[in-house]
C-alpha cells in the first residue's frame, strides 16, 4: 500500500523537475541575438488588430453546448466497451442505436447551421 | 427479455425521431402541416395497439420496467391527451414563425417521457422519465420566439424544474443508502421507518409534488402556465400531473408501504390546502390561462385525496377521475387557442359573445367547465363522487365535506366565464374561423364528457381492473 | 479512516450550499451553477452508499453516470433558454424578469 504511494510521489517529483529541467538547460545553453522582428509578440503571423479582450462569438457558443452534450453521452461507452466480452451481440445492436440517435443529433444541428464558424 | 414490452414506447421515440429527419428533407419554406399529420396518425396507431396490451402484466430488465394494466390506463390517457392536443394545435404551430417540425417532435418525446413514468418499476427510471418530460418541457414552454413572456416562463420552469429535481434525487440517494436497493419491490423488502429513510421519502414526494404543482409547491404554475404557447399549457396541465400521480401511486402502495402512517395525515392536509387555495385564488383572475392553472391546481388537490383511501376503489378512483379530467381539459384548451386566434389575447372579456359566433365552441367549453367543477350530469359528477365516497369511508368525513363546498364555490368562477360567453355581445365583428381538426377535437371531447357522465359503468369497469393490477392489493 | 459519515456530510454541505446559492444569488449563471452543486451532493451520496453498503453491487455508482447525463444535457438547455432570455431582456438577472403580474 505505501509502497504503491511511494512510486506515485516518485512519478510525481520527476514530472515535477523535468520541465524545469528542460527549459532551464535550454535556458542555460541558449544564444541570445535580439532583433526587432523577434522581439514582438508574434515572431511569425500578422499583428492583432484592436483589443485582445474580445467577448467571445454566439457562434462559439452554440458549439460548445452541442459539444458539451456529446461529450457527456460518451460515458456510456465507456462502460460498455469495459464489458464489451461478455455482453455480447445484444449489447452491441443497443449501442448501435444509441449511437444511431446520437448521430441523428449530430446531423440535425450539422443541417441547421450549429456546427458553423462563422 | 421480452423487448416488445417497450413496443408502445419505441415506436413513439421513433416516430419523433423519423419527424426530425423529415424536417431536414422538407423544403425550408414548406409548411409543416404534414408532419403534424403524421404525428397524430402515428399517436393514433400506438393508442390503438395499446388497446390490444390490457391483461398483460410482466416486466423487463430485471424489474426496473413493468407493464400491467394500470401502466396502460394511464398510458391511454397521455396518447389521447397529445393525440387531442395536436388535432387543436395544427393551427396554433403554423403561426411559429420557424422551427415548427421540432414542435412535433419534442411533443412526443415529452409523451415518451410520461409513458416510461407510468412503467417505471425503480427510482432510476423514474427519474429518468421524469427528466425527459421535464427538459423536453423547458424548451417546449420557451417556444414562442416572437414573446419575451414565453422565454421568462421558460427560464423560470428550468430553474425551479431542475431544482426540484435534485431534492427529489437526493432523496433518492438517502432511500438508497437506507435500503440497498433502487428497485420498487426490493425498497418495500428492506423498507424501515428510520429517519434517514423519512428523509429520503419526503424529499421525493416533495419533487413530486412539485409536478403536480399542489399547494406550497406550486408556485412556478400561474406563470409558467401564462407564458408558455397554449397546447403546451394543456399538455403541462394534463401530462405533468397525471404522469407524476402515476409515479406517486405506484411508488406509494409499492415502494413505501411502512410510510403510509405518516402519509394520511400529511396528504390529507396538502389536498385541504390545495382545495382552498387553488379555489380562492381562480376567483380573482381575469387571465383564462392563469384562472386555468389555479383551476388544475385544484383539480389536483381532488386526484390526490384519492390516495387517501390506500386500496383498489381508492386508486380506482383516482384512475377515473384523471381520464375525465383529461377529456375537460381538452375541451377548455381547444376554445381558448380558438379564441387566442380570434383575439390574439387570452383575457376572459375575450370570449364575450363566443355563443353567438360559434356555437359549438361556447357549449364545449361550458360542459367542460361544468364537468370541472362536478355539476351532473358532466363526467366530473361521477368522477367527484367516486373520490369523496371512498375516502368519507375510510373516515375522512371533513375532507369529503371541504371538498364539496369547494367544489360548489368552484361553480361561481367557471359559470362566470360561461356568463361572459351568453350574455355578452361579441366585442369584434369578424368572421370566427374554427378549423376542422380543432372542432373535431372538441367534439371527442363533449362527447366524451357527455357519455362517461351519463353513463360511467365502462369507464370505471377498466379503471377498477388497472387498479386491481397494482399487484399488493 | 474515512467512513461513510464523513462522505455524507460533505454531500450535504454542498447540497446545502447549492440551495443556498439558488435561494439568495440573483444572476441566473450563478444560479445554474448552485444546481449542479446540488446535483453533485447526489453524486457523491449515490458513489458512498454503493461503496460502503453494497460494495459489490454498482446500483448507485451507475445511478451517478445517468445524473451526470442528465444535468448536462439539463444545463445545456438552461444556457440555451439563458441566451434567449439575455437577447429578450439584454440581462442575465432573475430579478428583471417580470413582465408577468404575479
Amino acid at each position: 500500500m505505501l509502497h504503491d504511494y511511494a512510486n506515485i510521489g516518485m512519478l510525481l517529483v520527476i514530472a515535477l523537475l523535468f520541465p524545469f529541467l528542460a527549459l532551464g538547460a535550454s535556458y542555460i545553453i541558449q544564444p541570445r541575438r535580439p532583433g526587432v522582428e523577434k522581439s514582438m509578440p508574434y515572431e511569425c503571423g500578422v499583428d492583432t488588430v484592436g483589443t485582445t479582450w474580445v467577448q467571445f462569438r454566439i457562434s462559439y457558443f452554440l458549439y460548445a453546448l452541442i459539444f458539451v452534450v456529446f461529450d457527456v453521452e460518451t460515458i456510456f461507452l465507456y462502460l460498455w466497451a469495459i464489458k464489451f466480452q461478455q455482453l455480447g451481440l445484444a449489447a452491441f445492436i443497443e449501442m448501435f442505436v444509441f449511437m444511431m440517435v446520437l448521430v441523428i443529433g449530430l446531423g440535425y444541428a450539422w443541417n441547421k447551421g450549429g456546427l458553423e464558424w462563422k | 427479455m421480452n423487448i416488445t414490452l417497450l413496443t408502445s414506447e419505441i415506436a413513439i421515440i421513433c416516430l419523433s425521431l423519423l419527424i426530425i429527419i423529415l424536417d431536414l428533407l422538407l423544403p425550408r419554406f414548406e409548411t409543416r402541416r404534414s408532419l403534424g399529420y403524421l404525428a397524430a396518425a402515428g399517436v393514433a396507431g400506438v393508442f390503438a395497439y395499446t388497446c390490444t396490451q390490457y391483461g398483460v402484466s410482466a416486466t423487463v430488465y430485471q424489474g426496473l420496467f413493468t407493464l400491467d394494466s394500470f401502466a396502460l390506463f394511464f398510458k391511454q390517457i397521455f396518447l389521447l391527451a397529445i393525440l387531442l392536443t395536436l388535432l387543436f394545435s395544427f393551427d396554433y404551430v403554423e403561426g411559429l414563425a420557424k422551427y415548427q417540425g421540432e414542435f412535433y417532435a419534442l411533443l412526443l418525446l415529452a409523451v415518451a417521457g410520461m409513458m416510461i413514468m407510468a412503467s417505471a418499476n425503480d427510482l432510476l427510471t423514474v427519474f429518468i422519465g421524469t427528466e425527459l418530460m421535464t427538459v423536453t418541457f423547458y424548451i417546449l414552454v420557451g417556444y414562442q420566439f416572437n414573446s419575451s413572456k414565453s422565454s421568462e416562463a421558460g427560464m423560470k420552469y428550468m430553474i425551479l424544474g431542475s431544482v426540484s429535481s435534485a431534492v427529489l434525487l437526493y432523496g433518492v440517494s438517502w432511500v438508497y443508502g437506507c435500503t440497498g436497493s433502487i428497485v420498487f419491490e426490493q425498497i418495500a423488502k428492506h423498507a424501515n421507518t428510520s429517519l434517514g429513510m423519512l428523509f429520503g421519502f419526503g424529499l421525493i414526494v416533495a419533487g413530486l409534488f412539485f409536478k403536480m404543482a399542489l399547494i406550497p409547491f406550486h408556485m412556478w404554475a400561474p406563470e409558467i402556465y401564462e407564458g408558455a404557447p397554449t397546447p403546451i399549457t394543456a399538455m403541462l396541465s394534463m401530462g405533468s400531473k397525471v404522469a407524476g400521480l402515476a409515479v406517486l401511486l405506484r411508488m406509494v402502495f409499492i415502494a413505501f408501504v411502512p410510510m403510509q402512517a405518516y402519509w394520511g395525515g400529511i396528504v390529507s392536509i396538502i389536498a385541504a390546502i390545495t382545495m382552498i387555495g387553488g379555489t380562492v385564488i381562480a376567483m380573482w383572475q381575469t387571465n383564462i390561462k392563469r384562472m386555468m392553472a389555479y383551476s388544475s391546481i385544484t383539480q389536483a388537490g381532488y386526484m390526490i385525496v384519492g390516495l387517501l383511501s390506500a386500496d383498489a376503489s381508492g386508486i380506482k378512483s383516482v384512475l377515473f377521475y384523471a381520464m375525465l379530467y383529461m377529456f375537460a381539459n381538452v375541451g377548455v384548451f381547444a376554445t381558448i387557442i380558438a379564441v387566442k386566434k380570434h383575439h390574439g389575447s387570452n383575457e376572459i372579456k375575450d370570449f364575450s359573445g363566443l355563443a353567438q359566433q360559434s356555437p359549438l365552441l361556447a357549449v364545449v367549453m361550458t360542459v367542460s367547465l361544468l364537468s370541472m367543477a362536478g355539476i351532473p350530469p358532466m363526467a366530473g359528477f361521477a368522477g367527484k363522487l367516486y373520490v369523496f365516497s371512498t375516502v368519507i369511508e375510510k373516515g375522512y368525513l371533513w375532507l369529503g365535506l371541504l371538498g364539496f363546498v369547494m367544489s360548489m364555490i368552484s361553480v361561481y368562477y367557471y359559470l362566470n366565464v360561461t356568463k361572459v360567453i351568453y350574455m355578452n355581445e361579441p366585442c369584434v365583428q369578424k368572421e370566427f374561423i374554427v378549423s376542422q381538426p380543432l372542432r373535431i377535437a372538441a367534439l371527442i371531447s363533449l362527447l366524451a364528457t357527455l357519455w362517461i357522465g351519463i353513463y360511467p359503468g365502462p369507464l370505471a369497469e377498466l379503471a377498477n381492473t388497472a387498479a386491481r393490477s397494482l399487484s399488493i392489493l | 479512516m474515512i467512513s461513510l459519515v464523513h462522505y455524507l456530510t460533505v454531500a450535504a454541505i454542498l447540497f446545502i450550499i447549492g440551495v443556498y446559492g439558488v435561494l439568495t444569488k440573483r444572476n441566473i449563471v450563478t444560479i445554474l451553477m448552485s444546481i449542479e452543486l446540488m446535483l453533485n451532493a447526489v453524486n457523491i451520496n449515490l458513489v458512498a452508499f454503493s461503496r460502503f453498503i453494497q460494495p459489490e453491487v454498482l446500483t448507485g455508482q451507475v445511478f451517478s453516470i445517468f445524473t451526470i447525463t442528465v444535468a448536462a444535457s439539463e444545463v445545456a438547455v438552461g444556457l440555451a433558454l439563458l441566451f434567449r432570455v439575455y437577447h429578450d431582456y439584454d440581462t442575465v438577472h432573475i430579478d428583471k424578469l417580470n413582465r408577468m403580474r404575479w
